[in-house]
Protein backbone atom coordinates (compact mmCIF):
# COMPACT_ATOMS: atom_id res chain seq x y z
CA UNK A 1 0.00 0.00 0.00
CA UNK A 2 1.25 3.51 -0.86
CA UNK A 3 0.73 6.84 0.86
CA UNK A 4 1.43 10.22 -0.71
CA UNK A 5 1.00 13.70 0.73
CA UNK A 6 0.12 16.85 -1.17
CA UNK A 7 -0.30 20.39 0.15
CA UNK A 8 -3.37 22.06 -1.37
CA UNK A 9 -4.48 25.69 -1.25
CA UNK A 10 -6.05 26.90 1.99
CA UNK A 11 -3.73 24.91 4.26
CA UNK A 12 -5.33 21.59 3.30
CA UNK A 13 -3.20 18.47 3.35
CA UNK A 14 -4.32 15.77 0.96
CA UNK A 15 -3.27 12.27 1.97
CA UNK A 16 -3.79 9.86 -0.90
CA UNK A 17 -3.77 6.15 -0.13
CA UNK A 18 -3.45 3.55 -2.84
CA UNK A 19 -3.93 -0.21 -2.83
CA UNK A 20 -5.38 -2.68 -0.35
CA UNK A 21 -6.16 -1.09 3.02
CA UNK A 22 -6.24 -4.44 4.80
CA UNK A 23 -4.25 -5.57 7.84
CA UNK A 24 -1.07 -5.89 5.75
CA UNK A 25 -1.52 -2.46 4.12
CA UNK A 26 -2.64 -0.70 7.29
CA UNK A 27 0.48 -1.77 9.16
CA UNK A 28 2.56 -0.09 6.44
CA UNK A 29 0.75 3.28 6.51
CA UNK A 30 -0.16 3.48 10.21
CA UNK A 31 2.94 5.34 11.45
CA UNK A 32 3.26 7.88 8.59
CA UNK A 33 -0.50 8.47 8.75
CA UNK A 34 -0.43 9.14 12.51
CA UNK A 35 2.51 11.52 12.03
CA UNK A 36 0.54 13.57 9.48
CA UNK A 37 -2.51 13.54 11.76
CA UNK A 38 -0.38 14.90 14.60
CA UNK A 39 1.21 17.66 12.51
CA UNK A 40 -1.62 18.89 10.25
CA UNK A 41 -4.93 20.61 10.95
CA UNK A 42 -6.99 20.20 7.76
CA UNK A 43 -6.68 16.74 6.29
CA UNK A 44 -8.40 15.20 3.29
CA UNK A 45 -7.87 11.43 3.15
CA UNK A 46 -8.32 10.35 -0.46
CA UNK A 47 -9.45 6.72 -0.71
CA UNK A 48 -10.27 6.90 -4.46
CA UNK A 49 -7.41 4.52 -5.30
CA UNK A 50 -8.07 2.15 -2.39
CA UNK A 51 -9.67 -1.01 -3.76
CA UNK A 52 -10.16 -2.89 -0.49
CA UNK A 53 -10.78 -1.89 3.14
CA UNK A 54 -10.88 -4.06 6.25
CA UNK A 55 -11.26 -3.30 9.98
CA UNK A 56 -7.58 -2.57 10.58
CA UNK A 57 -7.76 0.15 7.93
CA UNK A 58 -10.83 1.58 9.64
CA UNK A 59 -8.90 1.58 12.91
CA UNK A 60 -6.10 3.64 11.32
CA UNK A 61 -8.61 6.19 9.92
CA UNK A 62 -10.47 6.45 13.23
CA UNK A 63 -7.32 6.89 15.32
CA UNK A 64 -6.07 9.55 12.86
CA UNK A 65 -9.40 11.42 12.96
CA UNK A 66 -9.34 11.37 16.77
CA UNK A 67 -5.79 12.79 16.85
CA UNK A 68 -6.73 15.63 14.45
CA UNK A 69 -9.91 16.42 16.40
CA UNK A 70 -7.97 16.50 19.68
CA UNK A 71 -5.65 19.08 18.14
CA UNK A 72 -8.62 21.21 17.10
CA UNK A 73 -8.41 20.27 13.41
CA UNK A 74 -10.63 18.49 10.93
CA UNK A 75 -10.27 15.31 8.90
CA UNK A 76 -12.58 14.35 6.04
CA UNK A 77 -12.61 11.35 3.72
CA UNK A 78 -12.85 11.47 -0.05
CA UNK A 79 -14.29 8.21 -1.34
CA UNK A 80 -16.41 7.32 -4.37
CA UNK A 81 -19.58 5.28 -3.85
CA UNK A 82 -18.13 1.77 -4.04
CA UNK A 83 -17.51 -1.26 -1.81
CA UNK A 84 -14.92 0.67 0.20
CA UNK A 85 -17.56 3.30 0.98
CA UNK A 86 -19.97 0.49 1.90
CA UNK A 87 -17.45 -0.83 4.44
CA UNK A 88 -17.04 2.66 5.93
CA UNK A 89 -20.81 3.09 6.25
CA UNK A 90 -21.40 -0.40 7.61
CA UNK A 91 -18.78 0.28 10.29
CA UNK A 92 -20.61 3.51 11.20
CA UNK A 93 -17.73 5.74 10.11
CA UNK A 94 -20.02 8.05 8.14
CA UNK A 95 -21.55 9.19 11.45
CA UNK A 96 -18.12 10.09 12.85
CA UNK A 97 -16.02 11.30 9.91
CA UNK A 98 -17.49 13.33 7.01
CA UNK A 99 -17.30 11.32 3.76
CA UNK A 100 -17.41 13.18 0.43
CA UNK A 101 -17.59 11.83 -3.09
CA UNK A 102 -15.78 14.69 -4.81
CA UNK A 103 -12.63 16.61 -4.08
CA UNK A 104 -14.54 19.88 -4.45
CA UNK A 105 -16.98 18.89 -1.71
CA UNK A 106 -14.20 17.66 0.56
CA UNK A 107 -12.26 20.91 0.03
CA UNK A 108 -15.35 23.01 0.75
CA UNK A 109 -15.97 21.07 3.97
CA UNK A 110 -12.43 21.74 5.17
CA UNK A 111 -12.53 25.38 4.16
CA UNK A 112 -15.65 26.19 6.17
CA UNK B 1 -32.62 -20.41 -17.82
CA UNK B 2 -29.07 -20.95 -16.66
CA UNK B 3 -28.19 -24.30 -15.15
CA UNK B 4 -24.51 -24.97 -14.95
CA UNK B 5 -22.71 -27.75 -13.13
CA UNK B 6 -20.13 -25.50 -11.63
CA UNK B 7 -18.96 -27.01 -8.36
CA UNK B 8 -15.36 -26.31 -7.54
CA UNK B 9 -13.44 -26.18 -4.29
CA UNK B 10 -10.05 -25.13 -3.01
CA UNK B 11 -8.32 -25.39 0.38
CA UNK B 12 -5.55 -23.37 2.00
CA UNK B 13 -3.76 -24.04 5.30
CA UNK B 14 -2.32 -21.06 7.18
CA UNK B 15 0.05 -20.64 10.09
CA UNK B 16 -0.36 -18.29 13.07
CA UNK B 17 1.44 -15.39 11.43
CA UNK B 18 -0.02 -12.04 10.35
CA UNK B 19 2.07 -12.27 7.16
CA UNK B 20 -0.20 -15.18 6.13
CA UNK B 21 -3.05 -12.69 5.52
CA UNK B 22 -1.32 -11.57 2.34
CA UNK B 23 -1.19 -15.14 1.07
CA UNK B 24 -4.87 -15.58 2.01
CA UNK B 25 -5.85 -12.45 0.04
CA UNK B 26 -4.01 -13.60 -3.09
CA UNK B 27 -5.53 -17.06 -2.86
CA UNK B 28 -9.11 -15.75 -2.48
CA UNK B 29 -8.65 -13.33 -5.36
CA UNK B 30 -7.37 -16.15 -7.55
CA UNK B 31 -10.36 -18.36 -6.68
CA UNK B 32 -13.07 -15.72 -6.98
CA UNK B 33 -11.77 -13.78 -10.00
CA UNK B 34 -13.47 -15.91 -12.64
CA UNK B 35 -16.09 -17.57 -10.48
CA UNK B 36 -17.97 -14.75 -8.77
CA UNK B 37 -19.06 -11.16 -9.29
CA UNK B 38 -16.64 -8.43 -8.07
CA UNK B 39 -19.05 -7.65 -5.21
CA UNK B 40 -19.08 -11.24 -3.94
CA UNK B 41 -15.29 -11.43 -4.35
CA UNK B 42 -14.97 -8.28 -2.21
CA UNK B 43 -17.33 -9.67 0.45
CA UNK B 44 -15.48 -13.00 0.63
CA UNK B 45 -12.11 -11.25 0.93
CA UNK B 46 -13.44 -8.96 3.66
CA UNK B 47 -15.09 -11.67 5.76
CA UNK B 48 -12.16 -14.08 5.54
CA UNK B 49 -9.62 -11.37 6.31
CA UNK B 50 -11.60 -10.45 9.45
CA UNK B 51 -12.17 -14.05 10.55
CA UNK B 52 -8.59 -15.23 9.99
CA UNK B 53 -7.00 -12.05 11.44
CA UNK B 54 -9.08 -12.63 14.60
CA UNK B 55 -7.87 -16.22 14.87
CA UNK B 56 -4.23 -15.26 14.26
CA UNK B 57 -4.30 -12.43 16.78
CA UNK B 58 -6.49 -13.90 19.51
CA UNK B 59 -6.89 -17.61 18.79
CA UNK B 60 -4.07 -19.05 20.81
CA UNK B 61 -1.19 -18.56 23.19
CA UNK B 62 2.12 -17.35 21.78
CA UNK B 63 3.68 -20.75 21.16
CA UNK B 64 0.56 -22.75 20.28
CA UNK B 65 0.91 -24.74 17.07
CA UNK B 66 -2.21 -23.07 15.69
CA UNK B 67 -3.43 -24.31 12.34
CA UNK B 68 -6.06 -22.54 10.28
CA UNK B 69 -7.65 -24.25 7.28
CA UNK B 70 -9.76 -22.24 4.85
CA UNK B 71 -11.93 -23.83 2.20
CA UNK B 72 -13.83 -22.14 -0.60
CA UNK B 73 -16.52 -23.95 -2.52
CA UNK B 74 -18.47 -22.65 -5.45
CA UNK B 75 -21.84 -24.35 -5.62
CA UNK B 76 -24.01 -23.11 -8.45
CA UNK B 77 -24.66 -19.45 -7.78
CA UNK B 78 -23.46 -19.62 -4.18
CA UNK B 79 -20.08 -19.52 -2.57
CA UNK B 80 -19.40 -21.21 0.75
CA UNK B 81 -16.34 -20.45 2.86
CA UNK B 82 -15.33 -22.69 5.77
CA UNK B 83 -12.73 -21.75 8.33
CA UNK B 84 -11.49 -24.32 10.80
CA UNK B 85 -8.93 -23.76 13.54
CA UNK B 86 -7.65 -25.53 16.64
CA UNK B 87 -7.37 -22.34 18.72
CA UNK B 88 -9.34 -21.36 21.78
CA UNK B 89 -13.11 -21.61 21.51
CA UNK B 90 -14.65 -18.54 19.96
CA UNK B 91 -18.11 -18.18 18.44
CA UNK B 92 -18.32 -14.95 16.42
CA UNK B 93 -22.05 -15.49 15.77
CA UNK B 94 -22.66 -14.79 19.48
CA UNK B 95 -20.67 -11.57 19.63
CA UNK B 96 -22.80 -8.56 20.53
CA UNK B 97 -23.24 -5.91 17.84
CA UNK B 98 -21.18 -2.77 18.45
CA UNK B 99 -22.95 0.19 20.05
CA UNK B 100 -22.98 3.10 17.58
CA UNK B 101 -20.81 5.95 18.86
CA UNK B 102 -22.43 9.38 19.23
CA UNK B 103 -19.25 11.34 18.59
CA UNK B 104 -15.69 10.93 17.38
CA UNK B 105 -14.43 11.52 20.91
CA UNK B 106 -16.56 8.68 22.31
CA UNK B 107 -15.98 6.23 19.46
CA UNK B 108 -14.23 3.04 20.50
CA UNK B 109 -11.38 1.85 18.30
CA UNK B 110 -11.93 -1.72 17.12
CA UNK B 111 -14.91 -4.07 17.48
CA UNK B 112 -16.14 -3.72 13.90
CA UNK B 113 -14.66 -6.86 12.29
CA UNK B 114 -17.43 -9.28 13.26
CA UNK B 115 -20.07 -6.68 12.46
CA UNK B 116 -18.58 -6.38 8.94
CA UNK B 117 -18.64 -10.17 8.56
CA UNK B 118 -22.32 -10.30 9.55
CA UNK B 119 -23.16 -7.51 7.12
CA UNK B 120 -21.22 -8.70 4.08
CA UNK B 121 -21.95 -12.45 4.31
CA UNK B 122 -25.41 -13.82 3.53
CA UNK B 123 -25.17 -16.31 6.39
CA UNK B 124 -22.81 -17.30 9.19
CA UNK B 125 -22.85 -20.55 11.23
CA UNK B 126 -20.54 -21.75 13.98
CA UNK B 127 -19.91 -25.05 15.66
CA UNK B 128 -17.27 -26.37 18.05
CA UNK B 129 -16.39 -29.94 17.24
CA UNK B 130 -13.43 -32.17 18.18
CA UNK B 131 -11.64 -29.24 19.83
CA UNK B 132 -11.93 -27.10 16.71
CA UNK B 133 -13.80 -23.97 15.75
CA UNK B 134 -15.71 -24.35 12.50
CA UNK B 135 -17.13 -21.24 10.95
CA UNK B 136 -19.18 -21.41 7.76
CA UNK B 137 -19.92 -18.29 5.75
CA UNK B 138 -22.33 -18.20 2.81
CA UNK B 139 -22.37 -15.71 -0.02
CA UNK B 140 -25.21 -15.43 -2.51
CA UNK B 141 -24.75 -13.89 -5.90
CA UNK B 142 -27.22 -11.07 -6.43
CA UNK B 143 -30.12 -12.13 -8.65
CA UNK B 144 -29.47 -11.49 -12.33
CA UNK B 145 -32.06 -11.47 -15.08
CA UNK B 146 -32.20 -14.78 -16.97
CA UNK B 147 -30.21 -14.93 -20.20
CA UNK B 148 -32.02 -15.04 -23.53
Amino acid sequence: MDISVDDLAGGITKVALRGRFDTTGAVVVELPFNKIATEKQKIMVDLSAVNFLASYGIRVLLVGAKIVKNNGGNLVILCPDNNVAKVLKTAGMDALIPIHQSEAAATAALAS
Amino acid sequence: MIAMANNEASRLVLRKDVAELKRLAGWIEGFTRKRTSPDVSFAVQLCLEEAVANIIMYGGARDDPLEIAVELERNGGNLVARIEDNGRQFDPTRALPPVPARSLEEAKVGDVGIHLMRSFASGMDYERRDGRNRLTLRFLEPAVPPAE
